[in-house]
């Protein structure tokens, strides 16, 4: 049974009046249990949009969501339910600090889980060392922290609740390369440790490339693709088309590969593409 | 939900009514206002609801739009006619229960006050939906501009309209970020007594406050890079001009102001 699953989803913002917009039509979606789901998509193309529905905090126009096979509109109950099985962390997260202390902002959602204190220290502790955070920081006001490390003390917030699914928009937007694959390696490690599906949005091919399992595509409001990374990876062509990018080591074997040289196009790592021409010329 | 208050709002056009000088707008609506006032009786007050209908009409804003203008004054309207019901006692008496009473004048009255505070909404959303604040801050400014002596003031409040005009949607966007935020942590805004739910407020107001804050500086700062200083010598992108569409409406406004005084003085019975 897929752990996260849509039918027919469509969203419309600002009903009635001028500036009514669909933002998502017709989603139908089935995300498996254990998943790495990389969401992309041009600004606009209703990322935001859909990851607000899955854990109930827009409700749909027309269509339905099912978590752990339930219907999360069904009552009142499961929609907060819903709330801690499927963890949302915002884009720029650290606009949402708070508390006088990390710790303290921390465990902000576990509290609101109404966990007993051991309980919500533990996952405070857990959450701060899947981030990087050191027991000093814990300490400090959310506020003397440096932005890299503002943006990992929301994300903690939100994994602290340890959701079944964990669900990050666009984390390393605004990010230094550093700081941005400290945050996608630790949403790595936080899935392989764990077992959780994760869905991270991003409108960086690369960085879904280098860590996801499965690719949704999203384009003006409709689900264009959805795939392993071999089968996304395979249609660049489409992908390009769309206007999204895909990564520029995909384009250097695309291209070899037209040009008739004996590789596999279907390269999205640096590292693939090392061992792909090792081989090449080991071959001649 | 707290974006659907409209009043205030800005609907970008190109009617009529969209091209009317702000300045000539805003002195227009004034009159109008003091003219619906001015209405004694059910003759003059049709002449400002046709008026109002143009109006409208020539705007090219949906009824629908300006209707949940109205929506959040209801109250207002509904209390204040029931007062004028029960409280006016003159003409037939139509129906009579202990120390309440219903008569023709009371209803007369009541229905004559609720049209008015319609027309008035109405009126001066139309304003606000068909120009935007920063065109309505500029009309003031230049509208107050004869105050010479305290021209300073006069621009340094305008350029505070500004700004707080402009950055109102912002404020109300932020507003619901965070709370979407917080309650994606499992937030709970809508049950418990009074008590527990200002202290639920917390979490959302802390960081609207923050980044209200952290926005000011930065606006601050970008105007000084661009030399802002105040409203000496400063001149101006767009220059205002009177144009024919201008005086057309000033006609119009004329002349309903003339229909209406008339019309005021050869009924004088009917209230
Ligand atoms: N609060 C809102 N009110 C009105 N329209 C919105 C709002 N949020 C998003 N939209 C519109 O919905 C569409 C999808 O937006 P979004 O889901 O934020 O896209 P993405 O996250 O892919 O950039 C866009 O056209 C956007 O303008
Ligand atoms: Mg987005």
């Amino acid at each position: 049974m897929p752990i996260v699953k849509t039918q027919d989803l469509s969203y419309l913002y600002s009903t009635g009046t001028p500036f009514e917009i669909a933002a998502i039509r017709d989603v139908n979606l089935e995300i498996e249990q254990g998943e790495l789901v990389g969401i992309i998509g041009h600004t606009g193309s209703g990322k935001s949009t859909l990851v607000q529905h899955l854990n109930g905090l827009l409700k749909p126009t027309s269509g339905k969501i099912f978590v752990d096979g339930l219907d999360i509109w069904e009552s009142k109950q499961t929609v907060r339910d819903v709330r801690f099985k499927v963890g949302l962390c915002f884009q720029y997260p650290e606009y949402q600090l708070f508390e006088e202390t990390v710790y303290k902002d921390i465990s902000f959602g576990p509290k609101n889980m109404g966990l007993s204190e051991d309980e919500i220290d533990k996952k405070v502790r857990m959450a701060a060392s899947f981030v990087g955070l050191k027991e000093e920081h814990l300490d400090k006001s959310p506020f003397y922290l440096s932005g890299g490390e503002k943006r990992r003390a929301a994300i903690a917030g939100v994994m602290a609740m340890e959701p079944k699914v964990l669900i990050l928009d666009e984390p390393t937007s605004g990010l230094d390369p550093k700081g941005r694959d400290t945050i996608l390696g630790m949403i790595k490690e936080y899935r392989q440790d764990t077992g959780s599906t994760v869905l991270v949005v991003s409108h960086s091919m690369e960085d879904v490339a280098k860590m996801a399992t499965k690719v949704l595509v999203m384009n003006e409001s409709k689900v264009a693709m959805y795939g392993t990374v071999d089968e996304i990876y395979s249609r660049s062509d489409e992908i390009i088309k769309m206007g999204l990018d895909v990564p520029q080591i995909t384009r250097v074997f695309t291209s070899l590969a037209k040009c008739g040289v004996n590789v596999n196009p279907n390269i999205y790592t640096v590292n693939q593409g090392k061992l792909e021409l090792a081989k090449l010329f080991k071959k001649a | 939900m707290i974006s659907d208050i409209t009043i205030g709002q800005y609907f970008p056009g190109n009617s009529i009514l969209h091209k009317i000088d702000p300045r000539m707008k805003i002195v227009l609506t004034f009159a109008f206002i003091i003219i619906i006032f001015l209405c004694k009786n059910f003759y003059a007050l049709g002449v400002m609801v046709l008026m109002l209908a143009i109006m409208v009409a020539s705007s090219k804003i949906s009824i629908k739009v300006i209707l949940r203008g109205v929506k959040p004054i209801l109250f207002i309207i509904v209390f204040t006619a029931i007062l004028n019901i029960f409280y006016t006692d003159k003409g037939e008496t139509w129906f009579e229960y202990k120390f309440l009473k219903i008569t023709s004048g009371g209803v007369y009255i009541a229905i004559f006050m609720a049209i008015r505070i319609i027309c008035l909404i109405i009126a001066s959303s139309l304003l606000t939906y068909t120009t935007s604040p920063t065109m309505i801050t500029d009309g003031l400014e230049r509208l107050l501009s004869p105050l010479e002596f305290m021209k300073n003031s006069v621009h340094t409040v305008a350029m505070m309209m500004t700004i707080a005009l402009r950055f109102i949607p912002t404020l109300i966007e932020e507003f619901e970020k965070i709370t979407n935020a917080q309650k994606a942590r499992g937030a709970d805004l809508d049950s418990g007594g009074l008590i527990q739910r200002s202290k639920a407020l917390v979490p959302i107001f802390i960081p609207l406050f923050i980044t209200s804050f952290r926005r000011a500086y930065e606006l601050a700062f970008a105007m000084e890079c661009r030399c802002y200083n105040g409203g000496e010598g400063r001149t101006r992108m767009k220059q205002m001009k009177l144009t024919k569409v201008d005086f057309v409406a000033l006609f119009f406004i004329v002349a309903m102001c003339v229909a209406v005084i008339m019309l005021n003085m050869n009924f004088t019975h009917l209230l």
